[in-house]
C-alpha cells in the first residue's frame, strides 16, 4: 500500500504539466471557445507525445502502461482546460483497441497518427447515464445496418470524423456498437450550448447506412463494451474535475494573499482560511478516489463502484471548490475578462456530464444494499 | 501507486484474526470492559495481555530492540485496525507518551519505560489540558518549580480520560515562570502514586445509562487532576527543559492519524450498512431510494476517510512529514463520522434516540449514544477548526490573522 504516485508516474504527470504550462495559455483556451472549439496544433503535440499510446497494448504498438497514467494526464488536461477532444478520442479508442476487429486497425493508426478524431455517441434525449437507457434502433438491410433516432450530449461531435454509436439492432435485446462515418448522409446534428462553451452536440440519425464491416464486436453482445466504455468516460472525467478544481482553489488561495480589506489580506480572515482548507480537502478526497478507481481496474480488478465514489464526489467537491474560488475573487469571479470563470464553466458542465451525483450513487448503492450481509468498508471479509 | 495490502500485510491480517478468535473469550471481554472502567486487571485480562505481548502485537512497528517486532506503519495500522473491530478498545496500540519518550528519552528512560509500556504494566495519561487553556496549549499554567533534584509541581490538568486507570502521567508543564506561549514548557513524567496528586471524576453524558460497547467515544469518566506540591525526581523530565511543546508535537500529531480515529469516523457506515442488510425493519427501509442516495454519499465520503489514512500512512512510510495531510485527515474524517452519525439517526428514525436502558433502543442504544458521542472526535487532539488553520497556513502558505500588514 502506497497511494502517493511512485517515481515514474510522477515523471509523467509533472512532464505533463510543464507541457501544458506552456502549451495550453488561457489565451488559447479563450480563442477555441469562441472559435474552433478546440486547437489542431496542440492536439497534433499530445499525438505526438504519445499521449494516446500511453495505455494501449504493447503488442497494438502502445506503451501498455497501466491506466492510472491516463488518469495522471486527464488531471493535467483538466487542470489546464486543454482545448483537446481527449476525453472523446480516447474512450472509443481504448473500446476499439480492446473489441475492435483488423477491420478497424487503418482507423486506430490513423486516430494515433493524429489525422482522425474520434467521439462517442451513447446518451439520448433523457439524459440518462447508463446502457439500459439507449433506445436508438436500426434495422437490417443487405450488408448494412440502417439507424434511426437521436442522441444527447455528444461531446465534440462536430470535430469528428468516426463516432462510436451505441444503439439495439430490431430483434436483439442487447446493444450494439458502430464506428459511423460522421459524414455518412442523413446525419444532422444541432449544437448545443453548454456553460463550457465546447462543442457538445444532438445528433440526428435519420435512415443512415453503416456498413456491416464498421460494427465494433459482436452485433446485439456490446452491453460490456459500452459499460466499460461509460465507466471510462466517468472516470476520465472525474480526474478532469479533480485537476481544473486544484488549479481553481490554487488561484483563490494566491488571490487571497494578495487582496486586502480591513487593511488585511483576506487569506489571513479564518473564514477564507476555513473556506480554502475545506476546498483542498475536497479535491483532495477526489484525486484519491480517482486514482484507486484507476489503479483498481489497471489490476484487473471490478472497479465500478469505485468509478461512481469518485465521479458523484468529484462532482460535488470541485464544483464547491471551483464555485468557492469565484466568491472568493469577489465580483471578479464573475467577470468574462478574468481567467478563473474559464474554469468554473467548465467544472459546472462536467460535473453533469458521464453520470450525476445521483446516478452514481445509485449504483453504489445498488452494490452495497443488494445483499443480505454485514460489510466492511475496506473490503474485507467481517469477522 | 498502490492501493492493495501486500500478500505479507494480507498474512499478518489473517494471524492477528487467528489469534483473537483463538484469545479473546466473551469471558475475557467482559474483564476488559472492567478494567476499562475501573483499571482493575482480572487474571483472564492478564492473560490475555500477555499473549498479545509475546506475539508483539502491542509495538509491530517498533525496532526489535525495544521489544517490537521492526514492521512498519502499515503493519501497526492492521494490527490496530483489527483489535479494534473486535474489542472496541485499543489494545493492539501502545498508548500515546511511549513514541515520544522513545524519541526523546534517555537510555535509562527507554530501558525503565518502553517494556513496561509494551506490557501494560504502565499506562500513561495524557495531561495537557487545563480549565484556561485547550487547543492553545501555550497557555499552559500547571507550574512544576526545579528545587534541587526535584520538581514540585502545583497546578491543575482536565478532561484527562485516563487518569483514573493509569499508573503516570505524560505531564506538560511550565517550568519557567517568566516564559510566555510554547516557550518555558517541560514534559514530566509522573507516577499518579506521587503524593500531592487528587484524581477527581468528571461523568460524561455518557454514564447514565452506560453506553454500550461500539459507542463512538463512549467513556463515561473523564477526570480533573490537582497538583498540590507534588515531587517527582528530576530524572522524570522528558527531553529537555523548556523543550516541552517540541516533544509532545512528536505525539500528538500520531495520535492525530491512524487506525483508531479511521475506524471511529467510518464505522457508522458500516453499522447502517449492515442494519439494512440484515435488520427486518432494514430491509423495509433500504428501498428508499432517499436512503439509498444517502447512503452510497455516506460511504463515499467513509472512503475518502480511509484514502487519506492511507495516505498519511504512506507518507510516514516514505520517510515525509506532513505538509498539512494530518491534519486534512483530521478535519474530514470526525466530520464525516459526525453527518454519518446524524443522518443513520434519520434513517433510523425516532428509535434512534432511545438509550441503553431503554425499552425498544436499537442495537443496544448505540445509535442513541453516538449521538452523544461522536462530535467528540472533531473535539479533541486538535480540534477541527484548529486543523483547518493549520491546512491553510502550513499546507496553503496564508497568512496568520492579525500579523500581517
Amino acid at each position: 500500500m502506497d497511494v502517493l504516485p511512485d517515481e515514474s508516474e510522477r515523471e509523467i504527470a509533472d512532464q505533463a504539466r510543464a507541457f501544458l504550462s506552456s502549451a495550453s495559455p488561457t489565451a488559447l483556451v479563450r480563442a477555441c471557445e469562441s472559435g474552433d472549439k478546440y486547437s489542431p496544433e496542440l492536439w497534433k503535440q499530445i499525438v505526438q507525445l504519445g499521449w494516446l499510446d500511453t495505455c494501449l497494448p504493447e503488442d497494438q504498438d502502445g506503451l501498455g502502461l497501466p491506466l492510472q497514467y491516463l488518469t495522471l494526464l486527464f488531471e493535467e488536461a483538466g487542470r489546464h482546460l486543454a482545448p483537446v477532444p481527449l476525453l472523446s478520442v480516447m474512450v472509443p479508442l481504448l473500446v476499439l483497441a480492446k473489441y475492435g476487429a483488423a477491420a478497424h486497425a487503418g482507423v486506430l493508426r490513423n486516430v494515433r497518427d493524429g489525422d482522425l478524431l474520434l467521439s462517442f455517441a451513447f446518451q439520448e434525449a433523457d439524459g440518462a447515464w447508463s446502457p439500459d437507457s439507449i433506445r436508438m434502433t436500426a434495422r437490417r438491410e443487405g450488408d448494412a445496418l440502417v439507424l434511426n433516432g437521436a442522441k444527447m450530449f455528444v461531446d465534440n461531435f462536430a470535430l469528428s470524423d468516426c463516432c462510436l454509436v451505441a444503439f439495439r439492432l430490431e430483434g436483439q435485446s442487447g446493444l450494439t456498437l458502430a464506428l459511423v462515418d460522421t459524414s455518412a448522409p442523413n446525419i444532422s446534428h444541432v449544437d448545443l450550448v453548454p456553460t463550457a462553451k465546447d462543442s457538445e452536440a444532438l445528433v440526428r440519425f435519420k435512415d443512415v447506412r453503416v456498413p456491416l464491416t464498421d460494427i465494433v464486436g459482436e452485433i446485439g453482445k456490446a452491453d460490456q463494451a459500452v459499460q466499460e466504455a461509460m465507466d471510462l468516460a466517468s472516470l476520465f472525467c472525474a480526474a478532469q474535475l479533480a485537476g481544473a478544481a486544484r488549479r481553481a482553489t490554487e488561484m483563490a488561495v494566491d488571490y487571497a494573499k494578495i487582496r486586502y480589506a480591513f487593511e488585511q489580506p483576506i487569506g489571513a480572515f479564518q473564514a477564507i482560511q476555513h473556506l480554502c482548507a475545506d476546498m483542498q480537502i475536497g479535491v483532495d478526497g477526489a484525486q484519491l478516489l480517482c486514482r484507486e478507481a484507476s489503479w483498481k481496474l489497471a489490476q484487473g480488478h471490478d472497479a465500478r463502484v469505485e468509478i461512481s465514489q469518485a465521479k458523484s464526489f468529484a462532482n460535488e467537491k470541485c464544483v464547491m471548490a471551483c464555485r468557492s474560488a469565484q466568491q472568493i475573487h469577489g465580483g471578479l469571479g464573475f467577470m468574462m475578462e478574468f481567467d478563473l470563470q474559464l474554469w468554473y464553466r467548465r467544472v459546472v458542465s462536467w460535473s453533469l456530464r458521464y453520470g450525476t451525483t445521483s446516478e452514481h450513487r445509485r449504483r453504489i448503492a445498488d452494490h452495497l444494499l443488494g445483499h443480505n450481509g454485514k460489510v466492511r468498508l475496506d473490503g474485507y471479509a467481517t469477522a | 501507486m498502490d492501493f492493495e495490502f501486500s500478500k505479507d500485510e494480507d498474512e499478518l491480517r489473517r494471524e492477528v484474526r487467528n489469534f483473537i478468535r483463538t484469545n479473546l473469550t466473551p469471558e475475557v471481554t467482559q474483564q476488559l470492559i472492567v478494567e476499562r472502567d475501573t483499571g482493575q486487571r482480572g487474571p483472564l485480562a492478564q492473560a490475555f495481555f500477555a499473549k498479545i505481548y509475546d506475539a508483539g502485537y502491542f509495538a509491530v512497528s517498533w525496532p526489535k530492540e525495544h521489544g517490537g517486532r521492526g514492521m512498519n506503519a502499515m503493519a501497526q495500522f492492521i494490527v490496530e485496525d483489527e483489535f479494534y473491530r473486535a474489542t472496541d478498545m485499543r489494545v493492539g496500540a501502545v498508548g500515546s507518551g511511549a513514541p515520544a519518550i522513545l524519541e526523546c528519552g534517555t537510555e535509562e528512560q527507554i530501558k525503565t519505560y518502553i517494556p513496561a509500556v509494551i506490557g501494560r504494566e504502565i499506562v500513561f495519561a495524557q495531561g495537557y489540558t487545563e480549565p484556561g487553556c485547550g487547543a492553545d496549549l501555550a497557555g499552559i499554567r500547571c507550574r512544576a518549580a526545579r528545587e534541587g533534584d526535584t520538581y514540585v509541581i502545583n497546578g491543575q490538568k482536565i478532561y484527562v480520560t485516563e487518569a483514573h486507570i493509569a499508573t503516570h502521567m505524560f505531564l506538560m508543564v511550565r517550568t519557567d515562570p517568566a516564559s510566555k506561549r510554547h516557550a518555558g514548557l517541560s514534559i514530566l513524567l509522573v507516577p499518579m502514586t506521587t503524593p500531592g496528586i487528587t484524581v477527581r471524576p468528571l461523568w460524561t453524558i455518557q454514564n447514565d445509562p452506560e453506553a454500550p460497547l461500539g459507542t463512538t467515544y463512549g467513556i463515561r469518566q473523564v477526570n480533573e487532576v490537582f497538583f498540590e506540591n507534588a515531587t517527582v525526581p528530576a530524572s522524570s523530565l522528558l527531553g529537555a527543559e523548556g523543550d516541552g511543546w517540541s516533544v509532545a508535537s512528536r505525539g500528538l500529531n500520531l495520535d492525530r492519524v491512524g487506525a483508531f480515529r479511521y475506524l471511529i469516523s467510518i464505522m457508522r457506515d458500516e453499522d447502517i450498512v449492515s442494519w439494512l442488510n440484515t435488520d427486518a425493519r432494514g430491509h423495509e427501509r433500504r428501498a428508499d431510494p432517499v436512503v439509498r442516495d444517502k447512503v452510497a454519499e455516506l460511504w463515499t465520503e467513509g472512503q475518502v476517510c480511509r484514502l487519506m489514512t492511507m495516505r498519511s500512512l504512506s507518507i510516514v512510510e516514505r520517510g515525509g512529514d506532513f505538509a498539512y495531510e494530518g491534519a486534512a485527515e483530521k478535519v474530514w474524517a470526525p466530520e464525516h463520522g459526525v453527518r454519518a452519525t446524524e443522518a443513520i439517526s434519520q434513517i433510523l428514525g425516532p428509535y434512534a434516540q432511545l438509550l441503553s436502558s431503554s425499552t425498544g433502543a436499537v442495537e443496544s442504544g448505540v445509535f442513541a449514544h453516538n449521538l452523544l458521542g461522536a462530535f467528540q472526535s472533531t473535539v479533541n487532539h486538535g480540534s477541527v477548526h484548529v486543523m483547518r488553520d493549520q491546512i491553510a497556513r502550513r499546507g496553503l502558505g496564508l497568512p496568520r490573522p492579525g500579523r500581517a500588514k
